[in-house]
């Protein structure tokens, strides 16, 4: 069932990183994104896969949750995998199976590039989609580029849009999971035949969708508007969004991983079979 | 003292010539409890719209409270006062998680913040979700999801709650829930409340009910007042609960009981004063109304059947557990069960949609699953037609739709063509129809075509699931109609889901009830309704007509309660007058 699938869905818990203000999440996760593409040996690579690590200890999501948002990236990450191995040329193969030749500077990448997706995901899970309720995270983005609102961009408008394109998401899912059933039991063939005509073939799929879309909106709206709904010009929040003493030692601590794996870049690295690591 | 006047209503919707209401004149009482009853088209939900201020009259006005709805300077004051629940539970949440969607109308009241956490909080407890504050809505049921929605417009503390047919897409469970949280709203908070609905036994719980024909008020009074009038009440094809009903009858055929009682304790009360005042005995040694028949051969059948969901994940639910089930030729089986029981399950299995676990799906004696490439004539031979299946309409038009499934088949033009003359006939679809977009029709022609749709693959084994969920009681009676004549027509087996006892019972043959994934009873009509204390005990919901008998035989004046419909009922009962 598509339903149970979680890549980027919201875990409520009540951990450290759950009540952090999504603004110091979001910039954190800036940097961390950045640190992970910087880290250039295997010292600072493990100090942010150990950050990884930490965040999820942290989150108190049960690993089972975690490890399963990794399964849709198996195939992701097997495909890298091999890639880096077989298509990476060194110098002196490892070893070879006929044509194929693993190189050390194969091993290496491969090793680099699946701790470096790993982190991606992991960091970006952690400390967004499993930790921030989506309404935390459209909140921080009106936030965050509130200071456009004076050159008159739409900032409140696109947050609530946001708000609302996720929270349709899993009643989507559920309805093009329902419209695939039921046209496959009219006869539909979704599966055979070449590019057009499995294009063709998902019209049946998609205009279903997007008149219910349609239907959604409609609805939504009315109900909206029947909650008084009237833009974001004086509209209070129940969840204000607060920088605490904790998020600011959040962001040292951020600032100190900076810096740790800087240093580890410059004097972390060895060499090993004539590779740097 | 009033706390809605319409007066002289006419509305017509953009673009048609035929006013939807015509000079309705309504008033409505502060802290009243009204429910609004009439057909589709009889304009019950755009005056609904009217009265909370989303549409503004043509010709007359509407006050709330005091203010004029066309009255655009004071528009958000009487959002505040007059709030609307609607139809679908999932277009009303605007927030991922209960809590900050509760807090959507607050907010936009510009409260402060405490005050909104106040009136979240308090919300939430009187729809009984605090324990789920902070759950994501969309892992709800329906009907939690609905009580949401309740505690979402509580939050501003409206005067009055207008629900537009707000239990019809729920589940027997969640219309309970509903109806109790109404219940709760008016009494204990003397909310206003005004319920627009299509069943009747909703309708018994208000203080007034207001019946819309043809955009006027065709009745106006107390449940029992309305009630008791059956005979008006068919004319405009709306029905009597069913012990009213049987009460009706049984005094057009010279008996005097009292006119208007609705619910089955007070009929039974009045059924045995009669009884005792006759000095009749107990009914006793009962012969069933059909005479026993074997049953045809199998077409399809589930041997040893389970179907796991998440296999090997946290989540593994086991929906159907080693099922055995067969369902003769020709017959029709209503398949009974709660939400959760497999029922939807079971139908994905049966047309290869979905593939059992454990176990095999016989159709005429072969596995379906055998030869893959042969699960696609599978699926025209047993047609599936999900709930609410007009929302898988796609074509240009009504006739194009229906030619789908044939055209799937890889038929002739001409064949298709025949095809789907005759599967709109089947479904009371007029030619006019066929021309048009499938999305210009009324909501049962939809509704019908979709089903068309289906008919015209011919399918031998036809599974629907709630055929006629959300659809008023003519349009339920429509749907089943044809499908009755496409059964008798063509010889075909047709397996009713439903969550509706009493649906079924009028059509079926045969019953099957499921429970937690297993057969809990499968038999004839006549065999699972003997067993009706069963049925009762695991609390499926019985026909009203059935209760009655169970009061009856409780109070030891017949020993069996297999009555399943009011004409039945009503030769039980004078069968039991003869009982001297």
């Amino acid at each position: 069932m598509r339903n149970d699938m979680t890549l980027g869905q919201y875990y409520p818990g009540n951990s450290f990183l759950h009540k952090a203000d999504p603004r110091v999440k979001i910039v954190s996760l800036v940097l961390f994104l950045v640190l992970t593409m910087l880290a250039n040996n295997l010292a600072s690579l493990g100090i942010v896969l150990a950050a990884t690590l930490l965040l999820a200890f942290v989150s108190h999501i049960p690993a089972k949750v975690l490890v399963r948002s990794l399964k849709p990236l198996v195939f992701l990450l097997l495909f890298t995998g091999v890639i880096n191995l077989f298509f990476t040329e060194g110098e002196t193969p490892l070893f070879s199976l006929g044509f194929l030749h693993i190189y050390p500077e194969g091993v290496r990448s491969t090793v680099f590039i699946l701790l470096r997706l790993v982190c991606l995901v992991g960091g970006s899970s952690l400390l967004l989609s499993y930790t921030t309720s989506p309404l935390e995270l459209a909140d921080a983005i009106e936030s965050l580029l509130s200071p456009l609102k004076k050159l008159h961009v739409p900032v409140h408008d696109f947050a609530m849009m946001m708000t609302i394109a996720l929270r349709f998401i899993p009643t989507l899912t559920e309805e093009t999971d329902k419209i695939v059933s039921a046209q496959k039991a009219r006869g539909a063939d979704l599966e055979s035949g070449g590019l057009i005509k499995k294009l063709k073939a998902m019209i049946p799929i998609l205009l279903p969708l997007l008149i219910s879309s349609f239907r959604h909106a409609m609805e939504l709206a009315d109900a909206m508007e029947c909650r008084c709904y009237r833009g974001g010009e004086g509209r209070t929040k129940l969840k204000v969004l607060r920088t605490r003493a904790s998020d600011y030692l959040f962001l040292a601590l951020m600032a100190a991983l900076c810096a740790v794996v800087i240093a580890a870049n410059r004097f972390g690295g060895f060499t090993l079979w004539n590779v740097a690591l | 003292m009033n706390f809605i006047e319409a007066e002289n209503l006419t509305f017509r919707y953009h673009g048609s010539d035929e006013p939807v209401l015509n000079g309705l004149h309504l008033t409505i009482e502060k802290g009243s409890y009204t429910a609004i009853l009439g057909h589709n088209g009889s304009g019950k939900s755009t005056l609904a719209r009217l009265l909370c201020g989303l549409l503004t009259p043509d010709e007359g006005t509407v006050r709330v409270a005091g203010i004029d709805t066309s009255d655009e300077e004071r528009f958000y004051d009487l959002r505040e006062k007059c709030a609307m629940i609607f139809q679908n539970p999932d277009n009303q949440l605007v927030a991922g998680i209960v809590e900050e969607d509760v807090a959507f109308a607050p907010e936009n009241l510009g409260l402060p913040r405490e005050e909104i956490r106040r009136r979240v909080d308090e919300a939430l407890s009187v729809v009984g979700m605090t324990d789920y504050a902070l759950h994501a809505t969309a892992k709800l049921s329906g009907g939690q999801k609905q009580r949401v929605a309740i505690a979402g417009v509580l939050a501003m503390r409206p005067d009055c709650i207008i629900f537009d047919e707000a239990t019809s897409m729920l589940d027997p469970t969640g219309r309970k829930e509903i109806m109790a949280a109404i219940k709760r709203l008016n009494e204990t908070y003397g909310i206003t409340v005004l319920t627009i609905t299509h069943y009747m036994n909703e309708a018994v719980e208000a203080d007034r009910v207001v019946v819309l024909n043809h955009g006027q008020i065709y009745m106006d009074g107390t449940p029992k007042e309305i009630f008791s009038r059956v005979d008006e009440l068919k004319e405009v094809s709306l029905s009597a609960p069913q012990v009213t009903e049987l009460l009706h009858l049984l005094n057009k055929d010279g008996f005097s009981f009292p006119k208007g009682l609705l619910h089955t304790d007070e009929a039974a009360d009045a059924l045995q004063a009669e009884w005792n005042a006759r000095g009749c005995k107990p009914l006793t040694d009962l012969t069933h109304e059909r005479a026993p028949y074997t049953p045809n051969p199998p077409v399809l059948e589930l041997k040893d059947v389970s179907f796991v969901y998440g296999e090997g994940t946290p989540y593994r639910k086991v929906a159907l557990d080693h099922v055995n089930v067969a369902f003769p030729k020709g017959e029709i089986i209503g398949v009974i069960g709660h939400t959760g029981s497999g029922k939807s399950t079971m139908a994905s299995l049966l047309n290869g949609l979905l593939k059992p676990s454990e176990g095999t799906v016989l159709l005429d004696g072969k596995d379906i699953h055998a030869d893959p490439k042969k699960l696609r004539t599978v699926r025209s031979r047993v047609g599936l037609v999900f709930q609410y299946p007009e929302y898988q309409l796609f074509e240009e038009t009504t006739a194009a739709d229906i030619a789908f499934g044939p055209k799937n088949m890889g038929l002739s033009a001409e064949d298709i063509d025949a095809r789907v003359k005759k599967a709109a006939a089947f479904c009371g679809i007029h030619d006019s129809a066929m021309t048009r977009s499938p999305f210009d029709l009324s909501g049962g022609q939809k509704r019908r075509a979709a089903i068309a749709g289906i008919l015209a693959m011919e399918p031998e084994v036809l599974v629907l699931d709630e055929p006629a969920a959300g659809l008023d009681p003519m349009g339920r009676e429509e749907i089943f109609s044809g499908l009755v004549e496409y059964r008798n027509a063509r010889g075909a087996t047709l397996l009713l889901i439903s969550h509706s006892m009493e649906e079924v019972a009028r059509y079926a043959d045969r019953i099957l009830v499921l429970k937690d994934g297993k057969v809990f009873l499968y038999g004839t009509v006549e065999e699972v309704f003997g067993r009706a204390d069963d049925l009762s005990a695991a609390s499926l919901d019985l026909p009203q007509i059935t209760k009655l008998f169970l009061e009856l035989k409780k109070r030891g004046m017949t020993d069996a309660s297999d009555v399943y419909t009011v004409p039945y009922a009503k030769r039980r009962t004078e069968k039991l007058y003869d009982e001297k």
